[in-house]
């Protein structure tokens, strides 16, 4: 009987093991260019990513709105990401994608250059970003080396846009 | 625990609505004291509070209903008469009740530590104490108490939910018929419950027999039972309660009354939804109406447009049947005048009568609970600025009951409430110069003011005219605030005032707020949709029509003048459009103020559907909010209000002559101009460019359509020969996707091909080509031709 007891003891271990490994934490990350540089947001602020599609200019706002969009019977604000990091413009093309991410319960879509990959990272490869970023609006959560060797720009979904950036007080 | 939850609710939704009702009733009660049917309505409304309240254990309120049911008691009984003061306490105890409920609403109990009902109870006690003898009132407690069980069960506790608790027919004949007298009660302060009819249907059919008996013994023991009452209303009431019963006994016979409770989220969401059906069914149309130019006069066509017309009559019969459930009389809003009015006029030491017509002219719900507040702001400044005193009243020759007349009506689309008075009214100059004192205007805009524009002074942030500030009004705020809410609702205020007369105050509000008619307009490329009820007209004017005066661009339209303003300039659009003969106007009318918007394009009526710009980007300076077309594009649509300030800050800082003609470019030289060659043939681009070269201007060259098409949008081209035959993209196709800018509607365009039947003449004609040139050519022909076109 003893041998028995062994072998449930064994299983037990091997089922408890792979989940002992996971424990080590990872973040799950959607990479994409825009200008020069490689940025990810964690995966699961991303609600769909749809190709370009027209838009409607609204009139007051910053030059990174670039304006409004349908998405199925919904209204949807259009940021340009070049823009809004001061990367210099450049025309749509093919691989250009617009990316909804939920920003405190809102649908807000962003233009970014090309989608890279979807990024598994162990939370202990990222790292606070460094001091020579200028990250002014608290828009980075952190750099990330990949075990290629490539530095991404980890983004704070949350502040990419502010209200308070967009819309002019009253008067 | 649910159960009881539920029981609360409605007890709670019963008792808001009954007291409501009470408060009108009150109100009508002291213009008619004897008035006696409404007398008992009253009474048994506090009577079946304090009934469900006792069930629900709320003893602060059953105390306090007790107290003042009490005092009405007496007063049916003809042994109070009523009066203003009496009422005062009545109505104090009723405010007293509603506090109550309110507390039971937010915290489940009625322990209300803010609401003091001692001191009112007293009061009550003294009214009740010093009318009546002693005895009579221990004498009628008892009776009271003696004929409050029925079949060992409370009679206050019976109502319609536990009457099957009760076995009816162990009852006596005459138990019944107090059951009945009971629920006859019940039921006249709460006609909707329909539940309640069907368990009185069962227990009627149970013991139709039986109740046949009772109605035959009914007179002799209703008359004991009612032994202390004065024999003359004892009859009276006994044939109204007679009445009630057959009423009630032909009624579970026959209908019961159909209605359902539904929470308002529910409408909401099947509100949405038809919004969508809307866009869709605008999209289809839109569709429908592409794919009958491009297969005219085949079959299908036409089961096609039988579909498409039969889903857009149903879909806007749905509309309507939706919007209609979220309709409520309003009433629901007018119903809470009649007590503000007297408060106020006994406050105010005045004599006001309030005259209410048309309320049962239905609004959507949320517009209802909106329209409540800025409806009190106008009514009190009527009472406490409009109607004089009664003594100045006598004086000017006017009777001393002032009247305040509240009506409601449709018109087309809107509903109209009105508010007159018949007061001392509004003098325009007297406006006038308290507005330029307080700084509010300038002395030259006074001038140029109309007596309907210094009317709306009153809306105006921190403009009061009343000398002395009262507790009612005249704090400056207010007004403002009514006029923001009710342009909140898209709504207008108009203002009319004649001197001694009174005033008239007219709030015109669209039916619904989800849906609306906007009007179409395009400034230089961007749409734009303009909510129709601000739109007054629209005009096509010339250049020649704008006048300059004090620097600022006006439009005079037949005997007025009004301010010019070009929409592009308000919201900033870049303007690529070559400015035209013709300009369009859009008359923007907001109560009395008026300006003229101009546009470039006129594109028609449409119904929108009204959708959030979302947390990001509402609030937009001059935009109200977004549609979605028929095409799927989004449009924005306009807030007018908003524009108007905005309209009004360009208005003072651009001439409208100077900004239609910025576009203008200075093209002077040919070499200004550049003209895009497209053909597939280098031969024939090689025979164009010569000509053109000795022209002078500036040549761009394209291979097909779809090259041209790419070309076109990068660079400012001024003219295109375009060949039709070329792979990719024809030349026709070209044409026509070219049209589809509004910003190329006017780039000329010339085709150059060897097709010469009338019919490719007239498919040129078709998709947009200015001229037809026909190969072979003179090289003089083509020059002509350009330097026609470029106006060189």
């Amino acid at each position: 009987m003893g041998g028995l007891n062994d072998i449930i003891k064994k299983q037990q271990e091997a089922l408890k093991k792979p989940e002992e490994e996971k424990i080590e934490e990872e973040e799950q990350l959607v990479g994409f260019i825009v200008g020069e540089e490689e940025f990810a947001v964690p995966i699961l602020s991303i609600q769909e990513i749809i190709k370009p599609i027209e838009w409607t200019r609204v009139p007051f706002v910053p030059d990174y709105v670039l304006g409004v969009f349908n998405l199925r019977g919904n209204v949807l604000p259009l940021i340009d990401l070049r823009k809004k990091f001061g990367a210099p413009s450049a025309d749509m093309d093919e691989n250009t994608r617009f990316i909804v991410m939920k920003i405190k319960g809102e649908d807000v879509a962003f233009v970014i250059d090309r989608l890279t990959s979807a990024i598994r990272i162990p939370k202990k490869n990222i790292l606070p970003p460094p001091e020579t970023y200028s990250n002014d609006d608290d828009i980075i959560e952190g750099v990330g080396r990949l075990n290629d060797g490539r530095i991404i720009t980890i983004l704070k979904v949350d502040n990419l846009i502010r209200r308070e950036e967009i819309v002019p007080d009253k008067d | 625990m649910d159960d009881l939850q539920e029981l609360l609710e409605d007890f709670l939704i019963e008792a808001f609505e009954m007291i409501d009702e009470m408060d009108q009733d009150l109100v009508e009660l002291e213009n008619n004291p004897d008035d006696l049917e409404l007398l008992n309505k009253i009474f048994r409304v506090a009577h079946t509070i304090k009934g469900s309240g006792s069930f629900l254990n709320f003893d602060k309120l059953t105390h306090l209903t007790h107290h003042m049911e009490a005092v009405l008691d007496k007063a049916r009984k003809g042994e109070l008469k009523i009066t203003p003061e009496i009422m005062d306490v009545i109505l104090e105890s009723v405010d007293a009740m509603k506090a109550i409920l309110e507390y039971i609403r937010d915290n489940g109990d009625d322990s209300s530590p803010d609401v003091e009902i001692d001191s009112i109870v007293k009061k009550l006690d003294a009214i009740v104490s010093g009318n009546a003898t002693s005895t009579s009132e221990e004498k009628e407690e008892i009776k009271k108490e003696e004929s409050k069980t029925v079949g060992g069960i409370n009679l206050e506790d019976i109502n319609p939910d536990n009457l099957d608790e009760l076995d009816l027919s162990s009852l006596s004949p005459e138990e019944l018929d107090q059951v009945l007298d009971k629920l006859v009660d019940d039921m006249n302060t709460s006609p909707e419950e329909e539940e309640f009819e069907e368990i009185v249907e069962e227990s009627a059919q149970e013991h139709s027999q039986e109740k046949e008996e009772s109605s035959k013994k009914e007179t002799p023991e209703e008359v004991k039972k009612e032994e202390n009452v004065p024999a003359k209303k004892e009859t009276s009431t006994q044939i109204t309660k007679e009445n009630q019963k057959k009423e009630l006994q032909k009624k579970m016979v026959t209908t019961k009354e159909q209605t359902i409770r539904v929470d308002v989220k529910r409408l909401d969401q099947l509100m949405n939804l038809i919004g969508e059906l809307v866009l869709a069914k605008n999209r289809l149309i839109k569709i429908y109406n592409d794919v009958e130019e491009r297969y005219e006069g085949e079959k299908f066509l036409e089961e096609l447009n039988q579909v498409v017309s039969s889903i857009s009559i149903v879909t806007t019969d749905l509309q309507i049947a939706v919007m209609k459930t979220r309709m409520l009389p309003i009433g629901k809003v007018f119903n809470k005048f009649p007590r503000l009015v007297r408060d106020l006029a006994r406050e105010l030491g005045k004599k006001v009568k309030l005259i209410i017509e048309g309320e049962d002219t239905e609004l959507d719900k949320s517009i209802i609970e909106e329209i409540g507040d800025p409806l009190v702001h106008m009514i009190r400044n009527a009472i406490d600025h409009g109607i004089e005193p009664p003594e100045e009243r006598k004086k000017v020759g006017k009777s001393e009951e002032g009247t305040i007349w509240l009506r409601a009506y449709n018109e087309g689309n809107m509903i109209v409430i009105e508010i007159k008075d018949d007061g001392k009214g509004m003098d325009p100059d007297v406006l006038k110069r308290k507005a330029i004192e307080k700084g509010i205007i300038t002395p030259q805009e006074a001038e140029n003011m109309s007596d309907k524009e210094a009317f709306m002074l009153i809306f105006k942030p921190g403009f009061s005219t009343a000398a002395k500030i009262t507790n009612v009004s005249g704090r400056g705020v207010g007004m403002d605030v009514v006029k923001t809410n009710i342009e909140k609702l898209n709504g207008i205020i108009e203002v009319d005032s004649i001197p001694g007369k009174g005033s008239t105050f007219k709030l015109k509000i669209p039916l619904t707020l989800a849906i609306i008619q906007a009007l179409l307009v395009a400034s230089q490329e961007d749409l734009f949709a303009i909510p129709l009820s601000n739109v007054i007209e629209t005009v096509r004017i010339v250049e020649e029509d704008i006048y300059t005066i004090e620097g600022r661009s006006v439009l005079k339209l037949r005997d007025a003048v009004l301010p010019l303003v070009n929409m592009a300039d308000i919201f900033d659009i870049e303007k690529i459009l070559l400015p035209e003969k013709y300009l369009y106007v859009v008359i923007l009318g907001l109560g009395a103020t008026k300006v003229g918007l101009i546009v470039d394009r006129f594109i028609g009526q449409e119904e929108i559907v009204i959708k959030s710009l979302g947390e990001f980007l509402k609030g937009l300076p001059g935009i109200a909010g977004a549609t979605i077309r028929g095409d799927g594009r989004v449009t924005l649509i306009v807030d007018v209000a908003s524009l108007m300030k905005l309209a009004k800050e360009t208005h003072n800082k651009k001439l409208v002559t100077d900004s239609i003609n910025e576009v203008k470019k200075k093209k002077e030289k040919p070499s200004d101009y550049t003209v895009m060659i497209v053909d597939d043939s280098a031969m024939d681009r090689k025979i164009m460019r010569q000509a053109l070269e000795e022209l002078g201007v500036n040549i761009l060259e394209a291979k097909d359509g779809m090259e041209a098409l790419n070309m076109l949008k990068q660079n400012d081209i001024d003219a295109m020969l375009i060949d039709i035959e070329m792979p990719r993209m024809d030349g026709y196709t070209l044409a026509q996707e070219i049209r589809k800018y509004n910003k190329y509607r006017k780039l000329p365009l010339i085709a150059v091909t060897s097709r010469a039947t009338k019919a490719d003449r007239v498919r040129g004609v078709e998709v947009g080509m200015n001229e037809y040139i026909t190969k072979p050519y003179t090289k003089e022909y083509l020059q002509n031709v350009i330097r026609r076109n470029l106006k060189l």
